[in-house]
């Protein structure tokens, strides 16, 4: 551990020289420099700390990391701005209404509705979730408040201050500092001296324990999410007067926060707020003394990725957890034979061909759009679909395949380089996997979002990497053998091929070792180690193949569009492939598809009728899907597939199912009982409705609290007693099996 | 020298001390019992054996090298495998599946056994759960999907295997059933070291018994030795039990 630390600093302290002495922007160091250096330095650690503190108590109070936190934040600072500057309100009333009100409200609604049906449920879910969330708020703060309109919010007794030396201390600055100090002091009084904090940090360690003790855990994760977005929405309003006044940019301020959470490891809150200092100060020093001229423009938004980055190789390694498996299965899982994918893309290709016969321009970009997206999505098949790993990145390694195909292929377009492409996207995926994959899951999905963020800021931007004078770089059209793709409707065609054979393969790689080995790895990673398989290669190797997909597909995108520019590959334009995909159900191949089907048919609503609940329907429609997810993570493509399949002539294992579930949907006649039908808690409702024996119990939710010895009892048929939980509770989110299944 | 030793073993997991200077050894072709009441520190000391927890003091020794230092997958090529108590069996994957895994694992250290397929189907037929094989094993009961992981941990060619409660989930045959497998395979030279509540099971089986309580070794040796010790009799009945 300590090595790993050394190691760490070392290598930021050598990254600070480095680039102090290529950069240096020429100021003379003196006291009054480093002065103001410090100054703005802990001002901004001081809102970081806001964001960063409410991550930190919500996660380690309910499990749960709100992705979510700088959106509701850029929500809370256009609230505010709506109720100040727009309707006049006073100061502290619009803030007491945001912070004290609507903040706290939303969180408190987010547990009830959505966070707690998350408990327990898989991390790739919980991840999606949240980021729907993000994406969710994103799209409505822009849709309430046209992006057309500018809009800013002046600082606090703007611009008076008073004087340290020569530098001048706004009002604005030592208020932030001084509610930043309040918040802290509050939180640890809070969490250390009353019964409610005890509580909460008793919850951390054991929800169910706590709860036998008489902790109620649905008020304490209630109250950590009320505090989380309070903290969010404060931020979000001292932050806003020195920033660009947008919900993208408000919102983006988080991949600090989650840096800063890193630096306490997500659980410790003095680190928490060390983390924020040393971003704060490393900010204000960038700008201060540092100067990148046209190169780096966006030098100052690199700082937290490149610190997360520096802190995810010095976390100590984790411990491969035992007890965590989710153990209620329903249902045998069927592999798609090779031949089956062969059949259904030939047929899509059948389709695409006869349909995109006459069809305009318009139209074949859209169908253009949806089969590079869908290949882009592929590449999340093995690694979130059947690794269980996340990867908030595939854009960022789309963009990382165009630079390098426009660099190789240059204006020939050989199709060929597509493969060296992909190669060499591998190695880039394996550099992010790589510190991440030491540690928990979750470090996978911040190290990727703060790639994604990284090279949206640093690498794209540089003038070298889309090299024309306006920042755009043009594709040609593919070549293949000679072959120009300079026709839409043939090119379109082309890449239904490619998709069709990159799936064909990825469903023969399912049934190879390599897929079975992944699956095993998201099942249970410390019972992969303890059969010998190396849980950290295994994670770099799938997300390197996972990379080289994405890069291919990125290759692809370009020459699609003919040109692009560093603002196609921003973070968030890239989040709703990630939820799509998971909404899809990405475990299937063929949700790739889905995924690259509904971006482009959020495009035709969009288009089509104009209103405005449409408006950011690209970024909402994902999000609120992806939120979607708690009732059901089985995913879209499952549910179609299963009604497709039975009307398939060799499916006759699809039929016997429905008909068997059919046949659980009737009321139970008594002979049933035991014999061919389950004995849950369903058919104890139905049967007494049968009996006639109680008139009122209609609610099922009612039945667990009065009976639920009785219904403890019973199991469902496959040994697994039901828990005495009200069936579907969790609606159908799979519950961590709990002591006490017995044998049939 | 043993095949398997932990030589003064300490957890300590903040202010709980799990394990004091616990030592266990392991020979070739036996059996080896672990009892203790909940709580003693059993299963701890097995996550420390296969590497799953650094010990905060003490070492693990296989074959007289020092594997303290070495991780969880090495370990498991260099020939420990084991069973978890709460099942950590590939939920997804067929019973097959899961044991094909682990062959296909072995294949990276050691090519010389048979093909991964051709094993995989030995294995399953040898712990008797073929009928079973093409059913994914989160859907089957706890005490069958024990036997899956049993078999699983069977394919990666062990030297050693570690069980924690096999038996618990399973009925009166089954426990009979598995009870004659690990005798079959302890005849083949393997040496089992297993953890268990099933006194019964454990008093027939096992060649030699440890007993823990509260994270220490209170008494060694053969079943008739065990049941007859003083201070085991205080751990599970209490003083009084003891005295009487």
């Amino acid at each position: 551990m300590k090595r790993s630390v050394g190691l760490a600093l070392g290598l930021g302290f050598a990254f600070l020289v480095f680039v102090s002495w290529k950069y240096w922007a020429g100021n003379d160091v003196t006291g009054d420099g480093m002065l103001t250096t410090l100054v703005i330095g802990i001002t901004l650690a001081a809102i970081y700390a806001m964001y960063a503190t409410g991550l930190v108590v919500v996660y380690t109070t309910t499990g749960i990391f709100n992705f979510a936190q700088g959106a509701v934040g850029a929500f809370g600072a256009f609230l505010y701005w709506e109720l100040h500057v727009n309707q006049g309100w006073p100061t502290l009333v619009a803030i007491l209404v945001v912070v004290g009100v609507v903040a706290p409200l939303i969180g408190v609604i987010l547990d009830i509705l959505i966070m707690r049906k998350l408990q327990g449920a898989p991390l790739v879910v919980q991840l999606m979730v949240t980021v729907g969330l993000m994406l969710f708020f994103l799209g409505i703060t822009a849709n309430i408040w046209k992006p057309d309109t500018p809009r800013s919010v002046t600082a606090f007794y703007h611009p008076d201050g008073f004087d340290i030396g020569p530098i001048v201390v706004t009002w604005h600055r030592l208020i932030t500092v001084l509610v930043a100090i309040a918040v802290a002091v509050g939180l640890r009084f809070l969490l250390f001296k009353t019964r409610m904090g005890i509580a909460m940090r008793a919850v951390v360690d054991n929800r169910g324990l706590a709860a036998l003790n008489g902790a109620r855990p649905g008020v304490i994760s209630a109250t950590a999410w009320a505090i989380g977005c309070s903290l969010g929405a404060l931020a979000g309003i001292l932050i806003a007067p020195g920033t660009e006044f947008n919900p993208n940019n408000l919102n983006i301020v988080i991949i600090i926060a989650f840096a800063a959470a890193a630096f306490g490891q997500l659980k410790s809150l003095p680190l928490t707020l060390v983390g924020c200092l040393v971003l704060g100060v490393t900010r204000a020093y960038n700008q201060q003394f540092l100067s990148f001229g046209s190169d780096f423009p966006k030098s100052n938004e690199a700082i937290a990725p490149i610190l997360l980055f520096i802190v995810v190789l010095a976390l100590p390694q984790a411990r491969l957890e035992v007890g965590r498996v989710v153990r209620n299965v329903r249902r045998v899982e069927r592999h798609t034979h090779w031949w089956e994918a062969v059949i259904g893309m030939l047929v899509l290709f059948a389709i695409v061909y006869l349909w995109s016969d006459g069809w305009n321009q318009v139209t074949q970009n859209r169908w253009t759009l949806a089969m590079y997206t869908s290949i882009i999505v592929l590449s999340l098949v093995p690694l979130t679909g059947w690794a269980g790993q996340v990867n908030f990145a595939p854009l960022a390694f789309a963009g990382f395949g165009a630079f390098l195909f426009q660099k190789l292929a240059g204006d020939g377009s050989n199709a060929l380089w597509l493969f060296v492409v992909a190669l060499l996207c591998a190695p880039l995926g394996a550099l992010v996997a790589l510190p991440a994959s030491r540690l928990k899951g979750l470090y996978l999905g911040l190290a990727s979002m703060a790639f994604a963020h990284g090279m949206a800021v640093l690498f794209f931007p540089h003038p070298k990497t889309f090299k024309e004078s306006s920042g755009k770089e043009a594709f040609a059209d593919l070549r293949l053998f000679g072959h120009a793709f300079d026709e839409r409707r043939e090119y379109l065609l082309f890449l239904v091929i490619v998709f069709g054979l990159i799936l064909i393969g990825l469903v023969k790689l399912r049934t190879s070792r390599y897929g079975r080995r992944w699956v095993a790895l998201n099942d249970s990673a410390a019972a992969s180690a303890t059969i010998g398989i190396n849980v950290r290669e295994t994670t770099v190797l799938v997300y390197a193949i996972s990379a080289a997909i994405a890069g291919f597909g990125g290759a692809l995108m370009a020459v699609s569009r003919g040109t692009v520019n560093e603002l196609d590959y921003e973070l968030i334009l890239g989040l709703p492939y990630v939820l799509l995909a998971a909404v899809g159900g990405i475990a299937y191949p063929i949700a790739a598809l889905f995924a690259g089907v509904s971006t482009v048919l959020f495009f035709i609503v969009k288009d089509k009728w104009d209103y405005v609940i449409f408006a950011a329907l690209p970024v909402v429609g994902p999000g609120l899907m992806a939120i979607g997810m708690v009732a059901n993570q089985r995913g879209a493509v499952y549910e179609m597939g299963r009604g497709f399949a039975g009307i398939l002539p060799w499916r006759s294992d699809a039929r016997e199912e429905m008909s068997r579930e059919n046949a659980m949907k009737r009321d139970p006649e008594i002979g049933d009982l035991g014999l061919t039908r389950a004995f849950t808690n369903d058919t104890v409702i139905a049967l007494d409705r049968t009996l006639g024996i109680i008139e009122d119990v209609a609610v099922p939710g009612g039945y667990g609290r009065w009976r639920p010895a009785a219904v403890a009892m019973v199991g469902d048929g496959n040994g697994h007693a039901t828990n005495g939980h009200p069936p579907n509770n969790h609606g159908g989110a799979p519950a961590r099996e709990e002591v006490g299944h017995g044998a049939p | 020298m043993a095949l398997l030793e932990a030589r003064e073993i300490t957890m300590r997991f903040g202010g709980v001390q799990a394990l004091t200077d616990a030592a266990v050894s392991v020979e070739p072709a036996t059996i080896t019992g672990l009892i203790g009441p909940n709580g003693a520190g059993k299963t701890t000391l097995f996550n420390v054996v296969t590497g799953l927890l650094p010990p905060t003091a003490g070492r693990v020794l296989l074959e007289g090298d020092d594997i303290t230092g070495l991780g969880v997958h090495t370990r498991a090529r260099r020939g420990i495998a084991r069973t978890f108590q709460r099942l950590e069996a590939f939920n997804r994957l067929s019973a097959r599946d899961n044991v094909l895994v682990a062959a296909e694992a072995r294949r990276r250290w050691d090519r010389s056994g048979p093909h991964p397929r051709q094993a995989t189907d030995e294995i399953l037929e040898r712990v008797g759960i073929s009928a079973i094989a093409d059913i994914t094993v989160g859907t089957l009961p706890t005490g069958t999907a024990r036997l899956v992981e049993v078999a699983r941990a069977l394919a990666t060619g062990p030297k050693v295997l570690l069980l924690d409660e096999p038996s618990s989930g399973l009925n009166e045959h089954e426990t009979h059933e598995l009870a004659i497998l690990l005798r079959q395979l302890c005849a083949d030279g393997l040496a089992i070291l297993l953890v268990e509540h099933d006194m019964a099971f454990v008093m027939g089986l096992c060649h030699v018994i440890y007993v823990l309580d509260f994270g220490s070794i209170i008494a060694v040796g053969t079943p008739v030795e065990v049941q007859a010790d003083h201070a085991v009799r205080a751990a599970y009945l209490g003083d009084e039990g003891a005295a009487a």
